[in-house]
Protein backbone atom coordinates (compact mmCIF):
# COMPACT_ATOMS: atom_id res chain seq x y z
CA UNK A 1 0.00 0.00 0.00
CA UNK A 2 2.92 2.27 0.71
CA UNK A 3 6.59 2.37 -0.73
CA UNK A 4 7.91 3.74 3.01
CA UNK A 5 7.04 -0.12 4.26
CA UNK A 6 9.44 -2.00 2.46
CA UNK A 7 12.47 -1.99 5.05
CA UNK A 8 9.73 -3.87 7.74
CA UNK A 9 11.81 -6.80 6.93
CA UNK A 10 14.59 -5.65 9.69
CA UNK A 11 13.18 -3.86 12.05
CA UNK A 12 15.16 -3.40 15.53
CA UNK A 13 13.99 -4.56 19.03
CA UNK A 14 10.46 -2.91 20.11
CA UNK A 15 11.10 -1.72 23.44
CA UNK A 16 7.35 -2.55 24.67
CA UNK A 17 8.00 -6.01 23.85
CA UNK A 18 6.14 -6.50 20.29
CA UNK A 19 9.23 -8.03 18.60
CA UNK A 20 7.76 -10.44 16.92
CA UNK A 21 4.65 -8.61 15.91
CA UNK A 22 6.79 -5.40 14.77
CA UNK A 23 9.41 -7.70 12.70
CA UNK A 24 7.64 -9.70 10.08
CA UNK A 25 6.91 -8.22 6.97
CA UNK A 26 3.98 -7.77 4.49
CA UNK A 27 1.09 -6.64 6.72
CA UNK A 28 -2.24 -7.62 5.77
CA UNK A 29 -5.11 -5.29 4.63
CA UNK A 30 -6.19 -3.00 7.13
CA UNK A 31 -10.04 -3.71 8.45
CA UNK A 32 -12.30 -1.01 8.27
CA UNK A 33 -15.68 -0.22 9.63
CA UNK A 34 -18.57 -1.53 7.45
CA UNK A 35 -19.27 2.10 6.10
CA UNK A 36 -22.75 2.89 4.10
CA UNK A 37 -23.53 6.14 2.61
CA UNK A 38 -25.09 8.71 4.20
CA UNK A 39 -24.64 11.20 6.80
CA UNK A 40 -22.38 9.79 9.45
CA UNK A 41 -22.28 12.83 12.28
CA UNK A 42 -25.26 15.04 12.94
CA UNK A 43 -25.03 18.03 14.73
CA UNK A 44 -28.48 20.07 15.66
CA UNK A 45 -28.91 23.10 17.25
CA UNK A 46 -25.78 22.71 19.49
CA UNK A 47 -25.37 24.91 22.31
CA UNK A 48 -22.81 25.84 24.60
CA UNK A 49 -22.81 28.39 27.47
CA UNK A 50 -20.48 27.98 30.57
CA UNK A 51 -20.84 28.12 34.01
CA UNK A 52 -19.22 32.20 33.70
CA UNK A 53 -22.57 32.98 31.42
CA UNK A 54 -19.92 32.88 28.25
CA UNK A 55 -21.84 31.56 24.80
CA UNK A 56 -19.40 29.70 23.22
CA UNK A 57 -21.84 27.82 20.83
CA UNK A 58 -25.27 29.04 19.51
CA UNK A 59 -27.25 26.32 17.43
CA UNK A 60 -25.08 25.27 15.37
CA UNK A 61 -26.03 22.50 12.95
CA UNK A 62 -23.44 20.59 10.65
CA UNK A 63 -24.03 17.07 8.76
CA UNK A 64 -21.30 15.27 7.81
CA UNK A 65 -21.57 11.97 5.19
CA UNK A 66 -19.50 9.31 4.65
CA UNK A 67 -16.44 9.90 2.61
CA UNK A 68 -16.73 13.75 3.39
CA UNK A 69 -14.18 16.16 4.15
CA UNK A 70 -15.09 19.16 6.40
CA UNK A 71 -12.80 22.17 7.53
CA UNK A 72 -13.86 24.00 10.59
CA UNK A 73 -12.51 27.67 10.13
CA UNK A 74 -12.46 30.56 12.88
CA UNK A 75 -10.56 32.96 14.73
CA UNK A 76 -9.36 32.00 18.22
CA UNK A 77 -12.40 31.97 20.95
CA UNK A 78 -14.91 31.47 17.75
CA UNK A 79 -16.12 28.12 19.40
CA UNK A 80 -14.35 25.60 17.49
CA UNK A 81 -12.58 23.62 20.08
CA UNK A 82 -16.24 24.04 22.04
CA UNK A 83 -17.40 22.30 19.13
CA UNK A 84 -15.18 19.45 19.11
CA UNK A 85 -15.16 18.61 23.01
CA UNK A 86 -19.06 18.59 22.79
CA UNK A 87 -19.08 16.55 20.05
CA UNK A 88 -16.56 13.94 21.60
CA UNK A 89 -18.41 14.46 24.59
CA UNK A 90 -15.41 16.11 26.81
CA UNK A 91 -17.82 18.85 27.28
CA UNK A 92 -21.82 18.65 27.89
CA UNK A 93 -23.32 20.76 25.39
CA UNK A 94 -26.33 23.08 27.40
CA UNK A 95 -28.61 22.82 24.56
CA UNK A 96 -28.73 20.44 20.63
CA UNK A 97 -27.99 16.83 19.85
CA UNK A 98 -24.41 15.44 18.59
CA UNK A 99 -26.07 12.14 16.42
CA UNK A 100 -23.68 9.32 15.51
CA UNK A 101 -24.74 5.97 14.79
CA UNK A 102 -28.08 6.40 15.47
CA UNK A 103 -27.64 7.69 19.30
CA UNK A 104 -27.38 11.33 20.49
CA UNK A 105 -24.34 11.44 22.68
CA UNK A 106 -25.31 14.74 24.08
CA UNK A 107 -27.32 12.64 25.95
CA UNK A 108 -25.37 10.40 27.53
CA UNK A 109 -22.28 9.81 30.12
CA UNK A 110 -20.03 7.52 32.10
CA UNK A 111 -20.05 3.85 30.21
CA UNK A 112 -22.77 4.71 27.34
CA UNK A 113 -20.97 7.74 26.05
CA UNK A 114 -17.61 5.49 25.85
CA UNK A 115 -19.40 2.53 23.96
CA UNK A 116 -21.48 5.42 21.77
CA UNK A 117 -18.30 6.88 20.93
CA UNK A 118 -16.37 3.81 19.76
CA UNK A 119 -17.71 4.78 16.15
CA UNK A 120 -15.80 8.35 16.62
CA UNK A 121 -12.38 8.76 16.79
CA UNK A 122 -10.18 12.12 17.61
CA UNK A 123 -6.69 13.75 16.42
CA UNK A 124 -5.34 16.19 18.47
CA UNK A 125 -3.39 19.04 18.06
CA UNK A 126 -0.63 17.39 19.82
CA UNK A 127 0.15 13.50 19.09
CA UNK A 128 -0.37 12.68 22.57
CA UNK A 129 1.36 9.13 22.00
CA UNK A 130 2.73 7.10 25.10
CA UNK A 131 6.47 7.80 24.20
CA UNK A 132 8.34 5.28 25.63
CA UNK A 133 5.96 2.83 24.06
CA UNK A 134 6.95 1.73 20.65
CA UNK A 135 4.87 2.96 17.56
CA UNK A 136 3.06 -0.23 17.07
CA UNK A 137 1.90 -0.79 20.45
CA UNK A 138 0.81 2.87 20.17
CA UNK A 139 -1.55 1.80 17.09
CA UNK A 140 -3.03 -0.99 18.91
CA UNK A 141 -3.75 1.48 22.01
CA UNK A 142 -6.82 2.29 19.25
CA UNK A 143 -8.49 -1.17 19.78
CA UNK A 144 -8.59 -1.19 23.86
CA UNK A 145 -12.40 0.17 23.41
CA UNK A 146 -12.70 -3.14 21.61
CA UNK A 147 -11.23 -5.67 23.89
CA UNK A 148 -11.89 -5.39 27.91
CA UNK A 149 -10.21 -8.42 29.25
CA UNK A 150 -7.86 -9.22 32.08
CA UNK A 151 -4.88 -8.91 29.26
CA UNK A 152 -5.23 -5.63 28.35
CA UNK A 153 -5.86 -4.35 31.64
CA UNK A 154 -2.88 -5.28 32.38
CA UNK A 155 -0.68 -3.93 29.36
CA UNK A 156 -0.95 -6.24 27.07
CA UNK A 157 -1.61 -5.41 23.36
CA UNK A 158 -4.39 -7.58 22.14
CA UNK A 159 -2.52 -10.03 19.85
CA UNK A 160 -5.29 -10.41 17.14
CA UNK A 161 -4.83 -6.26 16.80
CA UNK A 162 -1.10 -6.71 15.70
CA UNK A 163 -1.17 -7.02 11.69
CA UNK A 164 -4.19 -4.89 11.68
CA UNK A 165 -2.22 -2.62 13.47
CA UNK A 166 0.95 -2.98 11.11
CA UNK A 167 -1.51 -2.54 8.50
CA UNK A 168 -2.52 0.89 9.77
CA UNK A 169 0.99 1.82 9.86
CA UNK A 170 1.15 0.95 6.51
CA UNK A 171 -1.23 2.95 5.40
CA UNK A 172 0.51 5.87 7.19
CA UNK A 173 3.86 4.84 5.65
CA UNK A 174 5.18 4.45 8.44
CA UNK A 175 5.49 0.56 8.93
CA UNK A 176 9.12 0.59 9.02
CA UNK A 177 9.27 2.61 12.46
CA UNK A 178 6.50 0.25 14.02
CA UNK A 179 9.02 -0.87 16.49
CA UNK A 180 10.60 2.43 17.48
CA UNK A 181 9.93 4.65 20.59
CA UNK A 182 7.21 6.84 19.80
CA UNK A 183 9.26 9.27 21.73
CA UNK A 184 12.10 9.22 18.98
CA UNK A 185 9.60 10.36 16.42
CA UNK A 186 9.01 13.70 14.92
CA UNK A 187 6.11 15.91 14.66
CA UNK A 188 4.48 14.81 11.74
CA UNK A 189 5.70 11.31 11.92
CA UNK A 190 3.67 11.11 15.49
CA UNK A 191 0.86 12.95 14.06
CA UNK A 192 0.60 10.29 11.22
CA UNK A 193 0.78 7.40 14.19
CA UNK A 194 -1.61 9.48 15.68
CA UNK A 195 -4.13 8.72 13.16
CA UNK A 196 -2.76 5.36 12.59
CA UNK A 197 -3.97 4.74 16.22
CA UNK A 198 -7.18 6.77 14.87
CA UNK A 199 -8.07 4.04 11.82
CA UNK A 200 -7.38 1.26 14.61
CA UNK A 201 -10.34 2.16 16.26
CA UNK A 202 -12.19 1.27 13.15
CA UNK A 203 -14.11 5.02 13.22
CA UNK A 204 -17.03 6.08 10.71
CA UNK A 205 -16.01 9.49 11.29
CA UNK A 206 -12.63 11.11 12.18
CA UNK A 207 -12.33 14.41 14.12
CA UNK A 208 -8.79 16.41 13.57
CA UNK A 209 -8.51 19.34 15.90
CA UNK A 210 -5.90 21.76 14.53
CA UNK A 211 -3.68 18.39 13.96
CA UNK A 212 -1.01 20.34 11.93
CA UNK A 213 -0.98 23.51 14.68
CA UNK A 214 2.76 22.33 15.59
CA UNK A 215 4.04 21.16 11.63
CA UNK A 216 5.96 22.40 9.48
CA UNK A 217 4.61 22.77 6.29
CA UNK A 218 5.79 19.90 4.50
CA UNK A 219 4.66 17.87 7.32
CA UNK A 220 1.53 19.58 7.75
CA UNK A 221 0.50 19.25 3.81
CA UNK A 222 1.44 15.29 4.12
CA UNK A 223 -1.03 14.89 7.00
CA UNK A 224 -3.95 16.92 5.68
CA UNK A 225 -3.11 14.86 2.31
CA UNK A 226 -3.40 11.66 4.51
CA UNK A 227 -6.93 13.23 6.25
CA UNK A 228 -8.06 13.44 2.75
CA UNK A 229 -7.37 9.78 1.26
CA UNK A 230 -9.10 8.67 4.19
CA UNK A 231 -12.50 10.35 3.44
CA UNK A 232 -12.09 9.59 -0.47
CA UNK A 233 -10.71 6.12 -0.38
CA UNK A 234 -11.66 5.01 2.85
CA UNK A 235 -15.40 6.85 2.93
CA UNK A 236 -14.19 7.74 6.49
CA UNK A 237 -16.47 10.90 7.61
CA UNK A 238 -13.59 13.58 8.28
CA UNK A 239 -14.63 17.01 10.44
CA UNK A 240 -11.20 19.28 10.63
CA UNK A 241 -11.00 22.20 12.59
CA UNK A 242 -7.82 24.54 10.86
CA UNK A 243 -6.37 27.60 11.41
CA UNK A 244 -4.73 27.81 7.88
CA UNK A 245 -6.96 28.38 5.40
CA UNK A 246 -4.77 27.69 2.23
CA UNK A 247 -4.46 24.09 3.76
CA UNK A 248 -8.48 23.84 4.22
CA UNK A 249 -9.62 24.84 0.39
CA UNK A 250 -7.12 22.81 -0.87
CA UNK A 251 -8.36 19.69 0.96
CA UNK A 252 -11.92 20.41 2.28
CA UNK A 253 -14.94 19.45 0.49
CA UNK A 254 -16.96 22.04 2.21
CA UNK A 255 -15.88 24.70 4.39
CA UNK A 256 -17.57 25.91 7.64
CA UNK A 257 -17.01 29.20 8.89
CA UNK A 258 -17.42 29.91 12.97
CA UNK A 259 -17.70 33.42 14.34
CA UNK A 260 -18.48 33.96 18.05
CA UNK A 261 -20.13 30.46 18.18
CA UNK A 262 -22.79 30.84 15.25
CA UNK A 263 -22.62 29.36 11.95
CA UNK A 264 -21.12 32.30 9.27
CA UNK A 265 -21.18 30.10 6.49
CA UNK A 266 -20.89 25.93 5.20
CA UNK A 267 -20.69 26.23 1.67
CA UNK A 268 -18.29 24.05 -0.97
CA UNK A 269 -14.90 24.93 -0.47
CA UNK A 270 -14.75 26.45 -4.24
CA UNK A 271 -17.86 28.38 -3.18
CA UNK A 272 -16.17 30.15 -0.37
CA UNK A 273 -13.99 33.19 -1.15
CA UNK A 274 -10.51 34.01 -0.04
CA UNK A 275 -12.78 37.70 1.52
CA UNK A 276 -15.18 35.35 3.35
CA UNK A 277 -12.14 33.22 5.50
CA UNK A 278 -10.66 36.62 5.64
CA UNK A 279 -13.70 37.81 7.08
CA UNK A 280 -13.78 35.46 10.00
CA UNK A 281 -10.77 36.56 11.37
CA UNK A 282 -10.64 40.55 10.46
CA UNK A 283 -14.06 40.64 11.82
CA UNK A 284 -12.52 39.22 15.44
CA UNK A 285 -9.80 41.64 15.60
CA UNK A 286 -11.62 44.43 15.17
CA UNK B 1 2.49 65.28 38.73
CA UNK B 2 1.61 61.67 37.56
CA UNK B 3 4.77 61.22 36.42
CA UNK B 4 6.15 62.55 40.01
CA UNK B 5 3.75 60.00 41.30
CA UNK B 6 4.48 57.32 38.96
CA UNK B 7 8.19 57.66 40.16
CA UNK B 8 7.82 57.72 43.38
CA UNK B 9 5.68 54.54 43.68
CA UNK B 10 8.97 52.42 43.23
CA UNK B 11 11.07 53.87 46.08
CA UNK B 12 8.43 53.48 48.32
CA UNK B 13 7.63 49.69 47.24
CA UNK B 14 11.52 49.31 47.60
CA UNK B 15 11.25 51.16 50.91
CA UNK B 16 9.15 48.31 52.40
CA UNK B 17 10.94 45.55 50.70
CA UNK B 18 14.13 46.71 52.76
CA UNK B 19 12.09 46.03 55.62
CA UNK B 20 10.85 43.28 55.54
CA UNK B 21 13.74 41.77 54.44
CA UNK B 22 15.60 43.37 57.41
CA UNK B 23 13.05 41.90 59.50
CA UNK B 24 12.90 38.65 58.05
CA UNK B 25 16.84 38.69 58.49
CA UNK B 26 16.39 39.22 62.16
CA UNK B 27 13.86 36.58 62.40
CA UNK B 28 16.15 33.98 61.83
CA UNK B 29 18.58 35.41 63.61
CA UNK B 30 16.52 35.12 66.20
CA UNK B 31 15.51 31.67 66.08
CA UNK B 32 19.04 30.39 65.48
CA UNK B 33 19.90 32.48 69.03
CA UNK B 34 16.56 30.35 70.39
CA UNK B 35 17.98 26.95 68.68
CA UNK B 36 21.54 27.55 70.09
CA UNK B 37 19.96 28.78 73.86
CA UNK B 38 18.06 25.27 73.96
CA UNK B 39 20.54 22.68 72.09
CA UNK B 40 23.34 24.32 74.94
CA UNK B 41 25.66 24.70 72.44
CA UNK B 42 28.94 25.02 74.20
CA UNK B 43 31.62 25.54 71.52
CA UNK B 44 34.71 24.90 74.12
CA UNK B 45 33.66 21.90 74.89
CA UNK B 46 34.36 20.92 71.46
CA UNK B 47 38.12 21.71 72.27
CA UNK B 48 38.07 20.59 75.80
CA UNK B 49 36.66 17.28 74.41
CA UNK B 50 39.01 17.03 71.42
CA UNK B 51 41.44 14.58 74.13
CA UNK B 52 38.97 12.08 74.72
CA UNK B 53 37.92 12.04 70.93
CA UNK B 54 41.79 11.45 70.57
CA UNK B 55 42.01 8.67 72.90
CA UNK B 56 39.02 7.16 71.14
CA UNK B 57 40.28 7.06 67.62
CA UNK B 58 43.59 5.49 69.34
CA UNK B 59 42.31 2.96 70.54
CA UNK B 60 39.93 1.95 67.55
CA UNK B 61 43.58 1.72 65.40
CA UNK B 62 43.61 -0.39 63.60
CA UNK B 63 40.42 -1.49 62.66
CA UNK B 64 39.63 -5.09 63.79
CA UNK B 65 39.97 -6.46 59.96
CA UNK B 66 39.56 -10.59 61.61
CA UNK B 67 36.20 -9.34 62.30
CA UNK B 68 35.23 -9.59 58.44
CA UNK B 69 34.19 -12.82 58.32
CA UNK B 70 31.57 -12.79 62.05
CA UNK B 71 30.09 -9.64 60.60
CA UNK B 72 29.34 -10.97 56.59
CA UNK B 73 26.16 -12.18 57.92
CA UNK B 74 24.91 -8.86 60.01
CA UNK B 75 25.86 -7.28 56.34
CA UNK B 76 23.83 -9.70 54.61
CA UNK B 77 21.26 -8.45 56.69
CA UNK B 78 21.25 -4.64 56.95
CA UNK B 79 21.14 -5.31 52.79
CA UNK B 80 18.35 -7.18 52.78
CA UNK B 81 16.41 -5.22 55.73
CA UNK B 82 16.66 -2.38 52.79
CA UNK B 83 15.20 -4.65 50.02
CA UNK B 84 12.47 -5.84 51.77
CA UNK B 85 11.20 -2.33 53.14
CA UNK B 86 12.20 -1.06 49.54
CA UNK B 87 10.11 -3.96 47.58
CA UNK B 88 7.19 -3.81 49.74
CA UNK B 89 7.26 -0.01 50.14
CA UNK B 90 7.00 0.58 46.48
CA UNK B 91 4.37 -2.76 45.79
CA UNK B 92 1.92 -0.76 48.31
CA UNK B 93 3.15 2.84 47.92
CA UNK B 94 2.36 2.53 44.01
CA UNK B 95 -1.57 1.92 44.33
CA UNK B 96 -2.10 4.12 47.05
CA UNK B 97 -0.83 6.98 44.65
CA UNK B 98 -2.69 6.38 42.04
CA UNK B 99 -5.60 6.91 44.36
CA UNK B 100 -3.59 9.65 45.78
CA UNK B 101 -3.27 11.77 42.66
CA UNK B 102 -5.47 14.18 41.69
CA UNK B 103 -5.60 13.76 38.19
CA UNK B 104 -6.48 9.80 38.34
CA UNK B 105 -8.04 8.81 41.33
CA UNK B 106 -11.28 7.32 40.44
CA UNK B 107 -13.14 8.90 43.72
CA UNK B 108 -12.59 11.76 45.79
CA UNK B 109 -13.41 10.15 49.07
CA UNK B 110 -10.58 7.31 48.01
CA UNK B 111 -7.83 10.56 47.25
CA UNK B 112 -8.69 11.33 50.98
CA UNK B 113 -8.16 8.06 52.52
CA UNK B 114 -5.16 7.49 50.43
CA UNK B 115 -4.03 10.71 51.29
CA UNK B 116 -3.95 10.17 54.94
CA UNK B 117 -2.78 6.99 55.11
CA UNK B 118 0.57 8.36 53.00
CA UNK B 119 0.48 11.30 55.60
CA UNK B 120 0.20 8.73 58.88
CA UNK B 121 3.14 6.66 57.48
CA UNK B 122 5.32 9.49 56.61
CA UNK B 123 4.75 11.70 59.70
CA UNK B 124 5.67 8.62 61.87
CA UNK B 125 9.87 8.23 61.76
CA UNK B 126 11.08 4.82 61.12
CA UNK B 127 12.48 4.65 64.24
CA UNK B 128 9.63 5.01 65.95
CA UNK B 129 7.60 2.42 63.75
CA UNK B 130 10.48 -0.27 64.74
CA UNK B 131 10.64 0.04 68.22
CA UNK B 132 6.36 -0.21 67.67
CA UNK B 133 7.24 -3.23 65.79
CA UNK B 134 9.67 -4.92 67.97
CA UNK B 135 7.24 -4.58 70.77
CA UNK B 136 4.70 -6.62 68.47
CA UNK B 137 6.90 -9.11 66.66
CA UNK B 138 9.89 -9.35 69.05
CA UNK B 139 13.80 -8.53 68.75
CA UNK B 140 15.61 -9.22 64.89
CA UNK B 141 15.71 -7.98 61.13
CA UNK B 142 11.82 -8.67 60.53
CA UNK B 143 10.54 -5.56 62.92
CA UNK B 144 13.40 -3.54 61.31
CA UNK B 145 11.95 -4.55 57.88
CA UNK B 146 8.20 -3.77 58.34
CA UNK B 147 9.52 -0.19 60.04
CA UNK B 148 11.26 0.55 56.63
CA UNK B 149 8.70 -1.21 54.54
CA UNK B 150 5.80 1.27 56.36
CA UNK B 151 7.73 4.62 56.44
CA UNK B 152 8.48 3.64 52.56
CA UNK B 153 4.68 3.57 51.97
CA UNK B 154 4.39 7.26 52.90
CA UNK B 155 7.92 8.59 51.46
CA UNK B 156 7.05 6.66 48.14
CA UNK B 157 3.51 7.21 47.90
CA UNK B 158 3.48 10.68 48.32
CA UNK B 159 6.61 10.99 45.20
CA UNK B 160 5.13 8.45 43.40
CA UNK B 161 1.45 10.50 43.50
CA UNK B 162 3.10 13.85 42.70
CA UNK B 163 4.77 11.79 39.63
CA UNK B 164 1.62 10.86 38.60
CA UNK B 165 0.33 14.54 38.84
CA UNK B 166 3.07 16.00 37.16
CA UNK B 167 2.50 13.34 34.12
CA UNK B 168 1.67 14.55 30.44
CA UNK B 169 -2.20 13.80 30.30
CA UNK B 170 -2.25 13.82 26.65
CA UNK B 171 -1.93 10.05 26.19
CA UNK B 172 -4.67 9.63 28.83
CA UNK B 173 -7.15 12.10 27.30
CA UNK B 174 -6.39 9.79 23.77
CA UNK B 175 -6.87 6.51 25.20
CA UNK B 176 -10.05 7.91 26.87
CA UNK B 177 -11.28 8.72 23.72
CA UNK B 178 -10.77 5.50 22.23
CA UNK B 179 -12.89 3.95 24.59
CA UNK B 180 -10.36 2.20 26.83
CA UNK B 181 -11.70 1.47 30.22
CA UNK B 182 -9.98 2.78 33.43
CA UNK B 183 -7.57 -0.10 34.56
CA UNK B 184 -6.21 0.11 30.43
CA UNK B 185 -5.87 3.62 30.59
CA UNK B 186 -3.61 3.14 33.86
CA UNK B 187 -1.72 0.18 32.19
CA UNK B 188 -1.05 1.13 28.52
CA UNK B 189 -0.34 4.81 29.47
CA UNK B 190 0.00 5.87 33.19
CA UNK B 191 2.51 3.27 34.19
CA UNK B 192 4.72 3.58 30.68
CA UNK B 193 4.65 7.23 31.14
CA UNK B 194 6.00 7.36 34.97
CA UNK B 195 7.93 4.38 35.37
CA UNK B 196 11.59 6.12 35.11
CA UNK B 197 10.98 8.19 37.63
CA UNK B 198 9.16 5.68 39.50
CA UNK B 199 12.11 3.32 39.21
CA UNK B 200 14.46 6.51 40.10
CA UNK B 201 12.81 7.08 43.41
CA UNK B 202 12.46 3.88 44.09
CA UNK B 203 16.45 3.46 44.11
CA UNK B 204 16.46 6.60 45.97
CA UNK B 205 14.34 5.31 48.81
CA UNK B 206 16.73 1.73 48.67
CA UNK B 207 19.88 4.39 49.46
CA UNK B 208 17.41 6.13 51.92
CA UNK B 209 16.75 2.67 53.66
CA UNK B 210 20.29 1.18 53.86
CA UNK B 211 21.16 4.19 55.78
CA UNK B 212 18.24 3.79 57.89
CA UNK B 213 18.95 0.34 58.58
CA UNK B 214 21.87 0.33 60.22
CA UNK B 215 20.36 2.88 62.83
CA UNK B 216 17.34 0.59 63.44
CA UNK B 217 19.90 -1.96 64.91
CA UNK B 218 20.65 0.57 67.82
CA UNK B 219 16.60 -0.38 69.20
CA UNK B 220 17.15 -4.29 68.50
CA UNK B 221 16.32 -4.69 64.69
CA UNK B 222 19.19 -6.25 63.21
CA UNK B 223 21.81 -5.56 61.01
CA UNK B 224 25.38 -3.72 61.43
CA UNK B 225 23.33 -1.51 63.70
CA UNK B 226 22.80 -4.17 65.95
CA UNK B 227 26.60 -5.21 66.09
CA UNK B 228 27.94 -1.67 66.10
CA UNK B 229 26.09 -0.84 69.40
CA UNK B 230 27.17 -4.10 70.81
CA UNK B 231 30.88 -3.33 69.96
CA UNK B 232 30.29 0.24 71.78
CA UNK B 233 28.73 -1.39 74.80
CA UNK B 234 31.29 -3.59 75.15
CA UNK B 235 34.54 -0.97 74.42
CA UNK B 236 35.62 -2.82 71.41
CA UNK B 237 36.52 0.09 69.44
CA UNK B 238 38.52 -1.57 66.55
CA UNK B 239 35.39 -3.56 65.82
CA UNK B 240 33.71 -0.25 65.74
CA UNK B 241 35.83 1.41 63.52
CA UNK B 242 35.96 -1.69 61.24
CA UNK B 243 32.35 -1.78 61.21
CA UNK B 244 32.16 2.13 60.15
CA UNK B 245 33.82 1.03 57.38
CA UNK B 246 31.89 -2.03 56.55
CA UNK B 247 29.26 0.52 56.30
CA UNK B 248 30.88 3.58 54.73
CA UNK B 249 31.42 0.65 51.39
CA UNK B 250 28.27 -0.65 52.01
CA UNK B 251 26.63 2.39 51.34
CA UNK B 252 29.05 3.48 48.66
CA UNK B 253 28.48 0.35 46.59
CA UNK B 254 24.98 1.43 47.07
CA UNK B 255 24.64 4.68 45.62
CA UNK B 256 27.42 3.41 42.89
CA UNK B 257 24.86 0.82 41.96
CA UNK B 258 21.72 2.42 42.31
CA UNK B 259 22.84 5.70 40.68
CA UNK B 260 23.76 3.13 37.22
CA UNK B 261 20.55 1.42 37.22
CA UNK B 262 18.78 4.98 37.10
CA UNK B 263 21.18 5.90 34.29
CA UNK B 264 19.84 2.38 32.55
CA UNK B 265 16.32 3.44 33.65
CA UNK B 266 16.17 7.01 32.51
Amino acid sequence: MNTLSSTSGALPLDPTGDRGAAASSVPAMAPRAKLVPGVKLAVRDLSMRYANGHTALRDFNLAVKAGEMVVVLGSNGSGKSTFMKCVVGLNRPTGGAVELAGRDLATLSGKALRQARLPLALISQNANLVKRRSVLANVCCGTLGRHKTLSTALGRVPREEIEPARAYLDEVGLLHLAAQRAGTLSGGQAQRVAVARALAQRPHVLLADEPVASLDPEAADEVMRLLRRLATEDGLAVVCVLHQPELATRYADRLVGLRSGQLEFDRPASAVSSQQIASLYLAEAA
Amino acid sequence: MNKVLDMRTPVASSGVRTFWSVAAIVVILALFVQAWIVVQARPQDLVTGAHGMADIISRAMPPAFDQFVPNLWPVLETIDLAIFGTVFGVLLAFPLAILAAANVTPAKPLYYAARAVIAVTRAVPDLVWALLFVTAVGLGPFPGALALAVHSIGMLGRLFAEVIEDMDMGPVEALTLTGAGRLQILSHAVVPGVLPSLLGIGLFRFDENLRSSLVLGFVGAGGIGFQLLTAMNLFQYQTVSFLLIATFVLVACAERASAYVRGLVA
